[in-house]
């Protein structure tokens, strides 16, 4: 045990201190720190600019007496300033070409038919949705205001109802809208967290043990600890080295979202984040990271030179994205067969049990059994690669799966 | 306390890699272990080792068999060394040495001190990868024997060393051997295992063709070589029963023979032939011992 603990010191403080861990963790910390205060950061460097307000040549033909204009002219709520100008539409144009004012909104008709016309560059329908939107609110006040209405019968018009959702089975659950998008995104980030985790991590596991086969320093190591305690003590480490990345990440996203004061990024926090599914995941990458590790130190000590150990990790590549392909898939559809069916094979259970649970209702007794599985598998799985491991540590030559398997089998046997 | 093999067998599948060898080291003692290339020396070190289970028959040090609880007990330098590259001495011996359960300052301590006697005290905090083969070779000697094991093992330990390196190396292994640890080593270089070796064994595709103490293996051995010198052709020598070779020297030819017998049937073939400036029986060298067992057409 003593071994285990000085081959995880060991491969985490390798990992740690290499120049690639410490600038790639200080490039996502200072990237994490950027992107949660990007609008502090865009303001400092353009705060002369947004004071300026863009303007729109309001011409007004309708049949109101340019009250229409005037009424948008006074209106300054909106994110722009509304000029109600007295000139033909032609001279409208030419003028803003001449940069007298930004855009113009030309309106025809009466009230309850009104046609307006936007002229801009076209770069962004967000202005022109402003611009609707801002028309529209006016075509109301002057339509209840026309139709004589009180400040009572408006709010009768404009109260919004009240809409419930209740299960239909007693114990069962409703997602609302809300807690459905909220999910929705988290599922979406974290499925792709899994992806990437158990990927990264994997391949990192598999290198290290090439490498240490290709410079026949392996051998050196297994003559003084049991290959299966080395194997475990890598997976270990570098998950640590890991988690260390990932707490340096986390604690970016904290501090940058604090930094930054926005309400955006406090709704995340308080509304978006359920506590819950951050735990499920944790546990489930754990798990899939075990799962995982394991078959990548074996493909690892499958190879005799560090060359080959992308060719050699191919089939845990095709799972994890199979993973990640079927659960984007579905998560729109959450309750398919297939996802269902599909969250039971333990290489796919941390991503679509993860959604599954995320995005519907999944019983305990289901939760349980996946999780079983998972558990169980991994265990096996770390079994039969450690003993894979024991044999391919000491085998060199050219790669072949077939041949490799069968022959690190038969090396890694136990006699008695 | 003394490391018995004692029958040991290894198959990959239905390949036999060791078939049935048995040995007795005593402590103190250094044995030789000789073979052409995938003769098994290696599998038999790695089952020393417990990397490797045998099939069959048991390896057993002070009556114990060896695994990784007692790891401490053998140091091990393989055939084909490997160290970190990135890593600086220290900080590889330190890692490898504490996998043998010892403490952070006594590593230290012995790093300097074996890196003095190696003369090359400079080396400490300098990457594997920036030292030179013959340098390289002498920390991965220092990964087997800084935790004083009981046990060592030395696969090809002279390969591809300059003579002052060699014979540096093998003055610390004869050191080891006056102070209690038992040696087991391989060499390609028979005469490194002449000098060093009280008893050898040779093995042939797994099996052990000849096996005991070199010194009486040497002189009850039927073979003799003949050298002689002598101004005219010897090759008329080939005629005569019992004569294996003739390789023709500078100034005559170094004969061998099936045993004494032939050497005085030459001696009296040459007699009348004219003038002999020397005539001299010897003992076969291992070399020539090697070539005749375990060399041959089935050589790899």
């Amino acid at each position: 045990m003593n071994n285990f603990w000085i081959t995880v010191s060991h491969t985490a403080g390798r990992r740690i201190k290499s120049k690639a861990f410490v600038i790639s963790t200080i490039f996502m910390v200072v990237l994490i720190l950027g992107l949660t205060n990007i609008t502090n950061i865009i303001d400092l460097f353009s705060s002369d600019e947004s004071e300026d307000i863009t303007s729109v040549a309001v011409v007004d033909e309708t049949l109101t007496d340019n009250f229409f204009g005037e009424t948008l002219a006074s209106y300054d709520d909106g994110l722009f300033n509304y000029v109600n100008f007295t000139g033909e539409l032609d001279d409208a144009i030419e003028d803003a070409g001449n940069n007298g004012h930004d855009f113009v909104l030309y309106l025809t008709g009466d009230i309850s038919t009104i046609e307006a016309e936007f002229y801009s560059d076209g770069n962004d329908f967000m202005m022109s949705n402003e611009v609707n939107q801002d028309v529209q609110r006016m075509k109301e006040a002057l339509a209840t205001n026309e139709l004589g209405l009180n400040e009572e019968e408006l709010s009768i018009i404009y109260s919004p109802i009240t809409f419930n959702e209740q299960p239909l089975r007693e114990g069962g659950e409703v997602q609302t809208m809300e807690t459905h998008m909220q999910a929705y995104w988290m599922v979406y980030f974290l499925v792709f967290a899994i992806y990437m985790i158990v990927l990264t991590f994997g391949s990192m596991i598999a290198t290290e043990v090439a490498t240490e086969k290709s410079s026949r320093v392996m051998e050196l190591i297994v003559s003084s600890i049991n290959p299966v305690t080395q194997m475990l003590g890598k997976i270990v480490g570098i998950g640590v080295a890991g988690l260390l990345n990932l707490l340096a990440i986390a604690a970016a996203a904290i501090i940058g979202s604090y930094l930054s004061g926005e309400e955006f990024i406090k709704m995340i926090f308080t509304e978006v984040i359920d506590v819950w599914l951050i735990v499920l995941a944790l546990v489930l990458i754990l798990l899939g990271y075990f799962l995982y590790g394991g078959i990548a130190a074996m493909l690892g000590a499958l190879v005799s030179r560090a060359e080959e150990v992308n060719q050699a990790l191919q089939p845990l590549v095709f799972l994890a994205m199979i993973g990640l392909f079927v659960s984007i898939f579905g998560l729109n559809t959450p309750d398919a067969t297939f996802i269902q069916v599909l969250s039971y094979v333990p290489f796919f259970t941390p991503q679509l049990l993860f959604l599954r649970i995320g995005m519907s209702a999944v019983p305990m007794w289901e939760v349980t059994l996946i999780l079983g599985i998972l558990v169980l598998s991994a265990i096996i799985f770390n079994i039969i690669a450690a003993r894979i491991y024991k044999g391919g540590v000491l085998m060199y030559g050219k790669f072949s799966f077939k041949d490799g398997l069968k022959q690190a089998f038969t090396i890694g046997k136990k006699e008695k | 306390m003394t490391l018995i093999l004692n029958d040991i067998r290894k198959n990959f599948n239905d390949h036999v890699a060791v078939d049935g060898i048995s040995l007795k080291v005593e402590k103190g003692e250094m044995f030789g272990m000789l073979g052409a290339n995938g003769a098994g020396k290696t599998t038999s070190f790695r089952m020393i080792l417990g990397l490797l289970d045998p099939t069959r028959g048991s390896v057993t040090w002070d009556g114990e068999r060896l695994s990784y609880r007692r790891t401490k007990l053998i140091g091990y330098l393989p055939e084909e060394r490997g160290l970190f590259p990135k890593l600086t001495v220290k900080e590889q011996l330190i890692y490898l040495m504490k996998l043998k359960g010892m403490k952070n300052q006594e590593i230290i301590k012995e790093i300097k001190h074996w890196l003095d006697r190696f003369q090359v005290p400079e080396y400490e905090n300098k990457k594997i990868e920036e030292l030179s083969k013959g340098n390289q070779q002498k920390i991965q000697f220092m990964a087997a024997v800084l935790h004083k094991p009981e046990i060592l093992i030395l696969d090809e330990p002279f390969s591809g060393l300059d003579p002052v390196n060699s014979d540096m190396l093998k003055e610390a292994v004869l050191d080891l051997q006056d102070s209690g640890t038992t040696i087991v080593f391989s060499s390609h270089q028979m005469k490194n295992v002449e000098e060093l070796c009280e008893d050898i064994i040779m093995l042939k595709r797994g099996k052990s063709v000849l096996q005991g103490n070199l010194r009486e293996i040497k002189r009850s051995y039927g073979m003799k070589s003949i050298s002689i010198s002598a101004d005219y052709d010897l090759n008329f020598l080939e005629s005569i029963n019992g004569v294996l070779q003739i390789n023709r020297s500078k100034d005559g030819a170094v004969i061998k023979v099936e045993n004494e017998r032939v050497a005085e049937d030459i001696f009296y073939a040459i007699s009348d032939k004219g003038f002999v400036r020397k005539f001299e029986v010897e003992e076969p060298s291992l070399h020539d011992i090697f070539i005749d067992r375990a060399g041959g057409e089935e050589n790899e």
